[in-house]
């Protein structure tokens, strides 16, 4: 309190620069993730051949002559990803303007709760889930259509990350379809729209920004989900065939293999990590598009 | 009215689905043998699998001819819950690992059992190595010289099949300090209680294990980050150059499928077939 | 005739509004029921011993290694992240190209997957650092995976702090750094404390990114640079071993049973926070 008035300006200036170098982290640590990543994927990449690597059909790493191709594991995690919003979208924003505009104040209070549980379970514990529910269920499912198969495959991930991309959602839509002025909502009213159609046709696509942004959300976290996948989708690394069949994302790729690898295949799993890193990126150009377009409405 | 009529449709609709979802779940006829084989194996890399595909003739002239459509089970326990929910799968686990939820079938007619594994007339089965490097610390040296004592191979015993005829008395003892061991998840569960047994011993002792894979493990002990390295598959040439392997137990690798599989017998030409893709069907076995 | 059309495809939206929340809760009351129906005839005294041996599968080593790594990375991450946050909102004009670095590096590392958060902590800190499998290079690795969240929260909560506070500051003769420890960030604590909620979640529930950096070791870690495995690793270990498959299920139920804890810590939070936000 009695600082004298240098003292007091050194301690400003000083906080200033704490706080500037604490901002910069943030910006180190990504930069530290792509050197280190790049640093040891790279050569991999390179020795491959970049086309080999990217457009290879065949995964064997394991061969006295291996071939590293990531091609199956690029359209598995497409695929997957696909399945995942296909199954889990409509069900989250159908939810999401349940719980806004719908649901009685006594079921909110177990659903919104439930909801909030869900996106915080871990995702070993949804696998395990997986494996014992849905895999023996997509089997049945799969031996009634196709007469074969083991359940373990694309589908049950699909089903499995539609579940689990639920909460992210069904939260972020709620809170934009919340956002939009409840005067939306009464004009519509007003001019003789029923409650079901103002809530549809007018209040939802003020809120279509947000919602879209939650199903980007949605598929970042599909395409990044791990443990899971690994324990559901039957793991081949062959070109995806159909959806009762298995295919391997790339990101069980990484989990399944590390452990175990050495040399050039492990080098080509952290390449695998910079395609993952690379799809991310690409997610998340078009979340700030989507988001910054959205900007002057939100505020 | 209308509305409260609606949501009430709705679910009943959803609860009578849900119903019909779990009683489909619950089936009807048993094992039909025309339908597909659905073949399980382990990741690249998994000692398991590499034991697995050199016994039967898989693993050959540097090609891992395993079929690219068999589905890749992360752990024992994915495989026996795979196939202990699928009558149409078949896969591999040790021994050590077999439960009542799966059935372990003939190999050449020869029962999948701990005795036939030691009289040598059960073909499948692998041993757990130890690799270590020539700069082994004097501590890492006192546990693993424990591990392949009597009292060690006692314990091996318990669940396991011991890698040493008649092996002597453990002499050693005394150390304190820290030993880090890595390696194949198979190996862990018994380390485990080698751990229990040598700290019981010697209680300045402190032992980590890691259960990073055979491979895993095996690199670690080359680059140093373990004392000890354990390897459920034998250690390869380029390996060896680096390491040195001690043979610590033996253990059996079960073929097993569906309780409910009407497959009693295959011979082990069959099971390659199997595994390779060429036999495709449950019927085509006859 | 327009107007029954519209009846009709009103009719037909509220339907499949009502029948996807009842999909919606009907799968998530399932999940949590097929978890504690499996779990809880497990949870036996054993399961909580302090030494993990192969016959007891003791999770209690798991717990306290849970317990290290969420309160040792939150010590790293929450200053940093609040540091961060008052140097985006207190400091820098809006529009600024660092803060617009910044933000995008943030939002960047928040949708980066785990597992590529492991691959770079093994590098970087397990073998760069020399780390090896440690509890170390796990801590190091979470702080960088939680840092976007405790940024994000904190950032909202900074900025919903009223001007007033400020003004009234500086005009009783103030300086920044006062107004900013005393006045600001006093009064944004419930949507900080909300924000390392959350990112203790995410610290509780991540397996993939631990798994290259802390290791498996069952034990209670002695020092930062033993290895030891958290709650969910040791339910992926449990279920890949194929002897355990109660006690997995055992675990799961501790999990939820934490995740039920934090979460009713944020909501009561929260509720605190919308209190005080529409009194001021």
């Amino acid at each position: 309190m009695n600082s004298t008035k240098p003292m007091h300006k050194f301690r400003e200036i000083f906080f200033e620069y704490v706080f500037m170098f604490s901002a910069g982290i943030s910006v180190l640590a990504l930069v530290m993730i792509f050197v280190f990543l790049f640093a040891n994927g790279m050569p991999a990449i390179a020795e491959i051949g970049l086309m080999e690597f990217i457009f290879g059909r065949e995964w064997r790493p394991m061969d006295a002559s291996p071939s590293f191709g990531v091609l199956p594991m690029i359209a598995a995690s497409i695929y997957i990803t696909l399945g995942a919003m296909v199954i889990g979208v409509p069900v989250g924003i159908f939810t999401a303007v349940f719980l806004a505009h719908m649901c009685p104040a006594r079921l909110y209070v177990v659903l919104k709760p439930t909801v909030n549980l869900l996106a915080g379970i871990p995702s070993v514990v949804y696998g395990f889930f997986g494996i014992v529910i849905i895999v023996p269920f997509v089997r049945e499912i799969s031996l009634f259509f196709t007469g074969g198969g083991s359940g373990s495959s694309m589908l049950a991930a699909m089903i499995l990350l539609g579940i689990m991309i639920l909460p992210t959602i069904v939260n972020i839509s709620e809170s934009a379809i919340r956002a939009v002025p409840r005067s939306y909502y009464e004009g519509s009213l007003a001019l003789g729209a029923s409650h079901t159609r103002s809530v549809f046709s007018v209040v939802l696509p003020a809120a279509k920004s947000g919602v879209f942004a939650s199903v980007i959300l949605g598929v970042g976290r599909a395409v990044g989900e791990t443990m899971a996948v690994v324990m559901v989708a039957g793991n081949q690394a062959r070109m995806p065939e159909s959806i009762f069949r298995g295919g391997r994302a790339l990101t069980s790729n990484i989990v399944i293999e590390m452990g175990y690898a050495e040399g050039l295949h492990r080098d080509s799993l952290i390449a695998t990590g910079i395609v993952l890193l690379v799809f991310i990126f690409i997610i998340n150009i078009v979340f700030t598009v989507v988001t910054r377009k959205s900007a002057p409405s939100a505020d | 009215m209308k509305k409260n009529f609606l949501k009430s449709v709705v679910m009943a609709v959803v609860l009578t689905a849900a119903a019909g979802i779990f009683s489909a779940c619950g089936d009807d006829g048993g094992f039909v043998e025309g339908r597909e084989i659905n073949v399980i194996s382990r990741e690249d890399g998994s000692g398991t699998r590499g034991a697995f595909i050199d016994v039967m003739g898989i693993y050959v002239g540097g090609v891992d001819r395993t079929t690219v459509n068999a589905e890749i089970a992360p752990g024992t326990s994915h495989v026996l819950t795979n196939i202990a929910g699928d009558r149409y799968a078949i896969g591999y686990i040790s021994l050590g690992s077999l439960n009542d939820t799966v059935r372990a079938i003939n190999v050449g007619g020869v029962a999948a059992t701990e005795a036939n594994v030691r009289n040598g007339s059960y073909p499948l089965f692998r041993t757990f190595y130890l690799a270590v490097s020539d700069g082994i610390s004097p501590l890492a040296q006192d546990f693993l010289d424990f591990m392949v004592s009597a009292e060690g191979q006692e314990i091996v015993e318990r669940n396991y099949i011991p890698a040493l005829e008649s092996p002597s008395p453990f002499t050693g003892g005394g150390h304190e300090g820290t030993i880090v061991v890595a390696g194949s998840t198979s190996v862990a569960p018994l380390m485990e209680r080698m751990r229990e047994a040598y700290i019981a011993l010697n209680p300045g002792v402190s032992i980590e294990i890691q259960s990073v894979g055979s491979g895993g493990g095996i690199n670690a002990a080359r680059d140093g980050m373990a004392d000890i390295g354990m390897s459920s598959r034998d250690l390869r040439e380029g390996e060896l150059v680096y390491l040195n392997a001690i043979a610590v137990a033996l253990d059996g690798l079960a073929v097993i499928v569906n309780n409910d599989n009407t497959a009693t017998n295959l011979s082990p030409d069959q099971i390659h077939d199997i595994f390779v893709g060429e036999i495709t069907r449950w019927n085509e076995l006859d | 005739m327009a107007k029954i059309m519209r009846k009709i495809t009103d009719g037909i939206l509220f339907a499949a509004t009502w029948f996807f929340a009842a999909i919606t809760l009907l799968v998530l009351l399932f999940i949590i029921a097929h978890i504690v129906i499996n779990g809880v005839p497990y949870l036996e005294p054993r399961l909580f011993e302090f030494t993990f041996t192969s016959e007891n599968v003791s999770m209690m080593p798991a717990i306290i290694s849970t317990v290290f790594m969420v309160f040792l990375t939150l010590i790293i991450a929450v200053p940093l992240g609040i540091f961060t946050s008052i140097y985006l909102v207190e400091y820098v004009k809006k529009g600024n190209k660092f803060v617009m670095l910044i933000r995008s590096a943030a939002e960047m590392l928040a949708g980066i997957p785990s597992v590529v958060y492991g691959l770079f902590g093994m590098l970087m800190f397990g073998q760069f650092f020399g780390l090896g499998w440690s509890l170390a290079a796990g801590v190091l690795t979470l702080s960088i995976m939680i840092l976007p969240v405790v940024i994000r929260t904190t950032e909202e909560a900074l900025k919903s702090v009223g001007d007033g506070y400020r003004e009234g500051g500086y005009a009783l003769g103030s300086g920044k750094l006062r107004v900013v420890f005393r006045l600001v960030l006093p009064s944004a604590v419930p949507g900080i404390m909300a924000g390392v909620i959350l990112a203790m979640g995410r610290i509780v529930g991540e397996s993939a990114a631990l798994i290259f950096t802390a290791g498996t070791v069952p034990q209670i870690p002695q020092t930062l640079g033993a290895s030891a495995r958290t709650l969910s690793v040791h339910m992926w270990a449990l279920s890949g071993e194929g002897h355990h498959v109660g006690e997995a299920y055992a675990t799961a139920v501790i999990l939820l049973l934490i995740v039920l804890v934090i979460n009713t810590a944020a909501a009561v939070i929260a509720k605190i926070f919308t209190a005080k936000g529409s009194g001021a």
